[in-house]
């Protein structure tokens, strides 16, 4: 194991040089959250394959029948195909070298490259996460700016009960729950999957179905997306925003004491000009933390979520991968899941940046 | 302040409402859109990797290939027992060795090309050449053209279950002119299988529509198929756990459900859906090391084996399977030629058990008992029927510990034959007790127990007899192997589970296969 880098190594690593650092601030900083982040990445694509290599099973024997694995040429024609005959360190160097050329390998189980699968499955996470995440910001954000506002009334403890409710929950239990109820008994809206059934997928653009639906004028069909939303989008909804107005309160409750937002309020402003733009935005770094982290985890794969609602995103393909041994699919999650979250990082650390210039300097 | 407060209370109100209007601009309406007119939407816990015939081997590749392709020759339902004539018909040599097929009227491709005996010859070379899971399936059997209207098959040794494996959907007949076109080869070096994954080339009654590995197969009607035109002009086959697939069709959103155990479909026979139950093919059997290394003088010993077959209650373990769950008498499942009926050696006797432990000399030793806890068969749980055996044996005073572990894990394990016993399953690859053959000392399953060659001469001599014979002396010599199996064989036959198919009560009628599970084209 190596130990972490110095932030000179790093300054180097991504190419700063001492003029550079004479640069603007903000762009030195981001420079050095960039090269953090092509590092991080470069960690991930070594852990996610020594951890797929150390399961102790045969991935052959996994994927190939009873009778297929007991057939030396199969189980050899299988190992050629996918490289599993060579040694592990030149497997993960071919793996590497792959990766630059945007290859990630087969998959042992749906006989796609994995890229393709990715590039069906993360559109269909990267939809429902859109959808969850705006309406969690909204509702989020608005009930945990009235509890804080409202610290310790009766709308407060409501509002606090509630997101309790939404954290504590099991989101596998509230998915078939909401599944039985909306879906069997009352019949509100669509039950699996992604599109009725019978309805033909828009043509591919994004891979997102309400997005190319509407690029394709196909209001059927978007509207068919739309409601297939809504199950696994309510389920997912009512946890991201009990996590969202739990750090929006607290955050705001801490804003409120401070002595610029006793003077703003002092000197007459306008209240809705004392909450906008000094409580909310002095209390927007941790909630932007949250959103960007519950972001990441709903893109990152809501496993037993789209496993109720078959929802074929990237939570369900990594489920099937883990589950059948499929080692190319298996680094391919792990390595879209380290993407994801090391974008988001970074994203927010430039967000950061941007809000609060003693970020920058630091 | 307050008129602040109430403003920002009003946009959250209005931005709340957005929300729930969004969210509930399309409605719902329950049903997923099938049902209507002529589509049919069929719940299948999916397990497909391929629909390119050559390749695929799992049980959806198998309900997906049969429905896109013909094959040489097939079976009339489920009755498995007679191979029927599909695109050809065929004559047995005496000798078992050589199979003639005839082409039987004439067949057409979706595109409108007649199937030829060319084709014939090319996709079954092509299934050998390819190494792929079913390739086995022609191992020893050359294939040549004899006429533009015959093909011959022959086998070095007499390959008398040849009939039976010839309607497997793996050997469904492709388009070879127009698979040419695409990268098809009779070699190793094919590479026509994505393109098979987005264009069917058969000649069976759907062809594809649109395929998705992990959500849906879509079909529709061949214009040019010859035989009876299927009732429904759209099929979609979804990928749905076993749980949903109840409430998809309790709520007609499916009209049929294919994964469901026993508990799921209580209550669902009757009202809207209607059950139909039957056996499945799949035997779950026990096996014990007799490697003495890992038997430790335990799983390795005849007594001791006795005490365990007589000590299973095998009433209490059907009544666990479930309703239409069986017990076979030996590794043939109850539905094929050369099946047996249960005897003493497999009844629950428990003073013959504890007699039986006495004399092998065991004294308490805790015995490793390795069962998969992440699938089922038909439904039912492997951790379920390892606690009833637990139970029942330590009833005749036999202790076990259980170790269940993932699927891949564990079959890899017992593939190298290092776990002391446990719980496994055998699916038929083809509907003929020769099948079985490999359980015996020395093959490959009969290793994984640590059974070599020449452990037991009189087994190994019964299949010798078993795999020799031809025609009627067929059936009773494998039955003789399978007595001689279950006197001093490793491997206990546990169960065969109950199978269930729930449809909504429009449907009438289902045909199941154990080769292809369900005709998808044969459902009305």
């Amino acid at each position: 194991m190596t130990s972490l880098p110095s932030s000179s190594e790093v300054e180097q690593a991504v190419g700063v040089s001492r003029a550079g650092r004479r640069s603007h601030p903000l762009l030195r900083y981001l420079g050095i959250r960039f090269g953090i982040s092509v590092l991080l990445l470069w960690g991930v694509t070594v852990i996610t394959f020594v951890l797929a290599n150390l399961v102790p099973a045969n991935p052959a024997a996994a994927a190939l029948g009873e009778k297929a694995a007991s057939d030396p040429k199969v189980v050899q024609a299988f190992n050629e195909a996918h490289g599993f005959d060579k040694p592990v360190v030149v497997q993960y160097f071919i793996y590497l070298g792959n990766l630059l050329r945007g290859n990630l390998g087969t998959s042992t189980q749906t006989h796609n490259p994995v890229t393709e699968d990715l590039g069906v499955a993360f559109p269909a996470t990267i939809e429902l996460a859109l959808f969850v995440i705006v309406f969690s910001i909204i509702i989020g954000l608005g009930l945990g700016l009235i509890a804080a506002l409202r610290h310790n009334r009766f709308s407060d403890q409501i509002i606090r009960v509630f997101s309790l409710i939404g954290i504590s929950i099991p989101t596998f239990w509230l998915a078939v729950a909401f599944f039985f109820v909306f879906f069997y008994l009352l019949g509100w809206a669509p039950g699996t999957g992604r599109l009725s059934p019978a309805a033909t997928a828009p043509p591919h653009v994004t891979g997102m179905y309400t997005v190319d639906s509407l690029l394709a004028g196909q209001w059927d069909t978007f509207g068919d997306a739309l409601s297939h939303l809504i199950l696994p989008g309510a389920v997912l909804t009512l946890y991201t925003v009990g996590l969202l107005v739990r750090f929006t309160r607290s955050g705001v409750l801490d804003v409120l004491s401070q002595d610029y937002v006793k003077a703003a309020r002092a000197k007459g402003l306008p209240a809705h000009t004392v909450v906008f733009r000094y409580i909310l935005r002095g209390s927007l770094l941790p909630i932007l933390t949250i959103v960007g982290l519950a972001f990441g985890s709903l893109l990152s794969g809501t496993v037993l979520t789209e496993q109720v609602f078959n929802w074929g995103g990237i939570g369900q393909y990594a489920y099937k991968a883990a589950t059948t041994l499929d080692l190319p699919a298996i680094m391919g999650v792990g390595l879209i899941v380290g993407v994801v979250y090391i974008a988001i990082n970074f994203v927010i650390d430039v967000v950061y940046g941007f809000i609060d210039p003693r970020v920058r300097v630091r | 302040m307050i008129r602040a407060r109430r403003r920002l209370a009003a946009a959250i109100a209005v931005g709340a409402a957005a929300a729930m209007i969004l969210t509930g601009c399309s409605g719902g309406g329950g049903s997923s859109g099938g049902g209507s007119g002529k589509s049919l939407v069929v719940d299948n816990s999916f397990d497909l990797k391929t629909s390119d015939p050559g390749r695929a081997f799992e049980l959806t590749g198998s309900i997906v290939d049969k429905a896109i392709y013909e094959t040489v020759l097939t079976f009339n339902g489920s009755d498995v027992t007679k191979p029927q004539p599909d695109i050809m018909s065929y004559v047995e040599s005496n000798d078992d060795k050589t199979l003639t097929l005839t082409m039987h009227g004439k067949h057409y491709f979706s595109n409108g090309d007649p199937v030829t005996v060319d084709d014939v010859v090319f996709s079954l070379k092509r299934v050998q050449a390819i190494a792929g899971n079913p390739s086995f399936l022609l191992d020893g059997v050359t294939v040549t053209k004899k006429s533009d209207t015959q093909v011959v098959l022959t086998s070095a040794t007499p390959n008398p279950a040849l009939p039976f494996i010839l309607p497997n959907p793996s050997l469904g007949i492709l388009n070879s002119k127009v698979l040419k076109q695409h990268g098809g080869t009779d070699t190793k070096s094919d590479n026509a299988e994505a393109f098979l994954n987005k264009e069917s080339q058969g000649s069976g009654p759907y062809m594809l529509s649109s395929y998705n590995v992990n959500t849906k197969v879509v079909f529709k009607p061949n214009p040019h198929y010859v035989g009876t035109k299927p009732a429904y002009s759209t099929v979609v086959l979804e990928n749905v756990a076993g749980p949903t697939q109840k409430i998809n069709v309790q709520a007609g959103a499916s009209q049929v459900a294919l994964d469901l155990n026993a508990t799921q479909v209580q209550g669902l026979d009757g009202g809207k859906t209607k059950v139909i139950k039957g056996t499945s093919p799949y035997v779950m059997y026990l096996w014990f090391n007799q490697n003495s290394a890992i038997g430790a003088g335990v799983t390795n010993n005849q007594d001791f084996l006795t005490a365990i077959r007589k000590s299973i209650d095998y009433s209490k373990i059907l009544q666990l399977s479930g309703s239409g769950s069986t017990q076979p008498g030996g590794l043939v499942p109850s539905m094929f030629k050369g099946s047996i009926k249960p005897d003493s050696t497999n009844s629950y006797d428990l003073s013959a058990a504890k007699a039986a432990l006495a004399k092998s000399g065991y004294n308490g030793q805790t015995v490793k008992f390795s069962y998969p806890n992440d699938i089922t068969v038909d439904g039912l749980q492997f951790e379920t029927l390892a606690q009833a055996l637990q139970s029942q044996w330590q009833e005749a005073g036999i202790k076990v510990t259980l170790a269940p572990g993932p699927v891949a894990t564990v079959l890899d394990s017992y593939r190298n034959g290092t776990l002391q016993s446990g719980i496994m399953y055998w699916g038929p690859d083809f509907p003929d007790p020769s099948d079985y053959l490999v359980f015996s000392p020395g093959q490959s399953l009969g290793l994984r127990a640590g059974w070599k060659a020449g452990a037991d001469a009189t087994v190994t001599d019964a299949a010798n007899a078993a795999a020799s014979a031809s025609g009627a002396a067929r059936v009773p010599a494998f039955e003789s192997w399978q007595k001689a199996m279950n006197a001093t064989g490793p491997f206990v036959p546990l169960v065969q589970p109950g199978q269930y198919v729930v449809t909504a009560n429009t449907i009438t009628s289902v045909p199941l296969n154990p080769v292809w599970t369900v005709d998808l084209a044969a459902i009305k």
